[in-house]
């Protein structure tokens, strides 16, 4: 062996390889050989586990089947077949063999009494190897037979699977009741705009729109946004430019949001918010609603917190029911405001009514910034805001619907005071000032930032302008470009100058 | 006349078209009830694939139903397939 290794050794690396790969293959054969055996033998170990039982008839690849009665013999046997496999095939073999011809051996000596004495139906003899067997089989008696309960996973009835059943149950529960929301929202709607089409149609030219359309043509349909929201377009009337209804359903689509409103019950909201013209509205912010809804709004609207900083007063003094409370700019607005057709609305249907809100600064609810205050103001705009409550308080019925017609009378009405309205020359001094003063204190508390982003702007602008110069390639150019800026800066000093000397006069 | 513009208030040359609010945060603000289902959900099935819990993926079921139904805005049909399916394992 030597030798041809100390050749293999002079020989160059590139032929060791196929050698080292042959040497390996060797190496893996017995050892699959073995894996193999093991497998064969674990599972003939498990058939022998079975031959206790009576059901291993059906077992034929087990040769020892038919001689399940001589269980002794093999039983012992089998866990030294295991562990002598594992050492090299050509051991195994010969245990296997050998086995075979002992069981074979100890079959022969059976079959050979049997022979002698076919005459007689049983001899006595051939009972000698056996006589353990009355006794295994009485020991086999003494110990019960334990009847194993199969677990609940590998049985096949419908109780294994509760759980399921459950969850389905559940979801298909949420499934209906999602197709009923929606179709039940859905025909509000419709009822909703069924009852107020006509009334609509009759004030504006176009009523629907979703704004995809080329031509602004009346869709004459309201559009849904979600399976609860469903909004409407109206424009082309005069004094305002547009209104916008947006129907606000409960979520009754959402099997949660139902229980929830068992709790606690809550209505469907109509909401109409009307732009007015710029020309068509004076200056004023009033507000009219239930006391709830009007701290609400005064804490959440920009224009409200700060031009009505007095609490919602009581109505009583107009003829308002006490649910109903006011927020005013000024006391001559609500005297406008309140005549009589309004009361009447008012009082009429204060149960239906959240609240109504008129501005001309109205700009959305106040924007939570984390830097601090924005540095414009917010972009206003006239408005005319109503917030209806759908009578029902969520047991609605698309007849309920009719019950809001008066309030979009209310709406129409509002919108032709709003355009008649006008303060007089007192009560405009007062709304200029009060809107001064809203836009000195803004601009105070955005003072230190202004000046900062100004100041980070000029420096923006003499960066740009030193790099120019540096790009310049003609050095001539360069020069006089710095000398311009030179001469720059020189007045802007300058400039300063006198005004600190102006001031310095003025305080003296 | 007179009697028109008491008649009718109408104004064809005064039409403005729709413009849908501008998508400000206002949307996340008033109902942050889908989003908060739909990552309850892709943490549930997450929980349920890898720790091998039923009861977590059936709730994380129940969760992309929930935020299915209180979706915003008419998404893509597609879109909510698309999602619904690839967050049930």
């Amino acid at each position: 062996m030597e030798k041809p290794k100390a050749e293999s050794w002079k020989r160059t690396p590139q032929t060791l390889k196929p050698r080292g790969a042959a040497r390996g293959a060797m190496k893996t054969l017995p050892a699959f050989c073995v894996v193999l055996l093991v497998l064969w033998s674990v599972s003939e170990a498990k058939f022998d586990d079975f031959e206790d039982e009576e059901d291993i008839v059906e077992y034929d690849d087990n040769d020892f089947a038919e001689f399940e009665d001589v269980t002794e013999d093999p039983a012992p046997e089998s866990p030294q077949r295991v562990v002598t496999t594992e050492d090299d095939e050509d051991e195994a073999t010969v245990e296997l063999e050998g086995q075979s011809e002992n069981q074979e051996g100890d079959f022969e000596d059976a079959d050979a009494p049997e022979g002698d004495t076919e005459n007689e139906p049983y001899d006595d003899e051939e009972f000698e190897g056996y006589e353990d067997k009355p006794d295994t089989t009485s020991s086999k008696n003494k110990d019960p037979i334990t009847i194993v309960d199969v677990p609940a996973h590998l049985q096949n009835s419908w109780e294994s699977y509760y759980l399921e059943i459950l969850m389905v149950t559940g979801l298909l529960a949420y499934i209906m009741n999602y197709i009923i929301g929606k179709n039940k929202n859905s025909r509000l709607a419709q009822a909703w705009f069924n009852t107020h089409r006509e009334l609509l149609e009759s004030n504006f030219t176009l009523v629907g729109d979703d704004g995809t359309n080329k031509e602004a043509t009346s869709t004459g349909k309201l559009n849904q946004e979600n399976e609860h929201i469903y909004n409407l377009w109206c424009s082309g009337r005069v004094c305002c430019e547009g209104m916008l209804i947006q129907l606000r359903f409960l979520k009754r689509q959402d099997l949660l949001n139902v229980l929830a409103r068992m709790m606690r019950p809550v209505s469907d909201q109509v909401q109409i918010k009307v732009t007015m013209n710029d020309e068509d509205m004076d200056t004023y912010v009033f507000a009219v609603g239930t006391r709830k809804a009007l701290v609400r709004l005064q804490k959440e609207m920009q224009d409200l917190s700060e031009f009505c900083s007095d609490k919602p007063k009581s109505g009583a003094k107009y003829g308002l029911p006490d649910s109903l409370a006011i927020l005013s700019e000024m006391g001559e607005v609500t005297e406008g405001m309140m005549d009589a057709k309004m009361v009447h609305f008012l009082t009429h249907y204060a149960d239906k009514i959240e609240s109504v809100h008129f501005s001309d600064q109205f700009s959305g609810p106040k924007i939570m910034q984390e830097e601090g205050q924005p540095l414009k103001l917010p972009e206003t705009k006239r408005t005319l805001l109503f917030t209806f409550n759908v009578p029902g308080l969520g047991n609605t019925y698309p007849k309920d619907m009719e019950a809001l017609l008066p309030l979009m009378n209310m709406v129409i009405y509002s919108i032709d005071k709003a355009r008649k309205f006008r303060l007089n020359r007192e009560g405009k001094q007062k709304a200029d000032k009060n809107r001064a003063r809203v836009e000195e204190n803004f601009l105070k508390l955005t003072h230190v930032q202004r000046q900062e982003a100004a100041q980070s702007r000029r420096e923006e602008k003499k960066r740009a302008e030193k790099e120019r110069i540096m790009n310049e390639e003609d050095p001539e150019k360069q020069r006089r470009l710095e000398e311009a800026a030179l001469r720059r800066e020189q007045k802007k000093l300058e400039k300063k100058q006198m005004k600190m000397k102006q001031i310095k006069v003025k305080a003296m | 006349m007179s009697t028109n513009s008491m008649s009718d208030p109408r104004r064809p040359n005064k039409v403005l078209r729709y413009k849908p609010p501008p998508s400000e945060s206002n949307p996340a603000l008033d109902d942050p009830t889908p989003d908060y289902m739909n990552l309850l959900g892709m943490i549930f099935s997450m929980c349920g694939l890898m720790l091998k819990l039923k009861w977590c993926a059936w709730v994380a079921v129940y969760c992309s139903f929930i935020s299915f139904a209180n979706s915003r805005s008419s998404e893509d049909t597609k879109q909510m397939m698309s999602s619904f399916i690839t967050h049930n394992p």
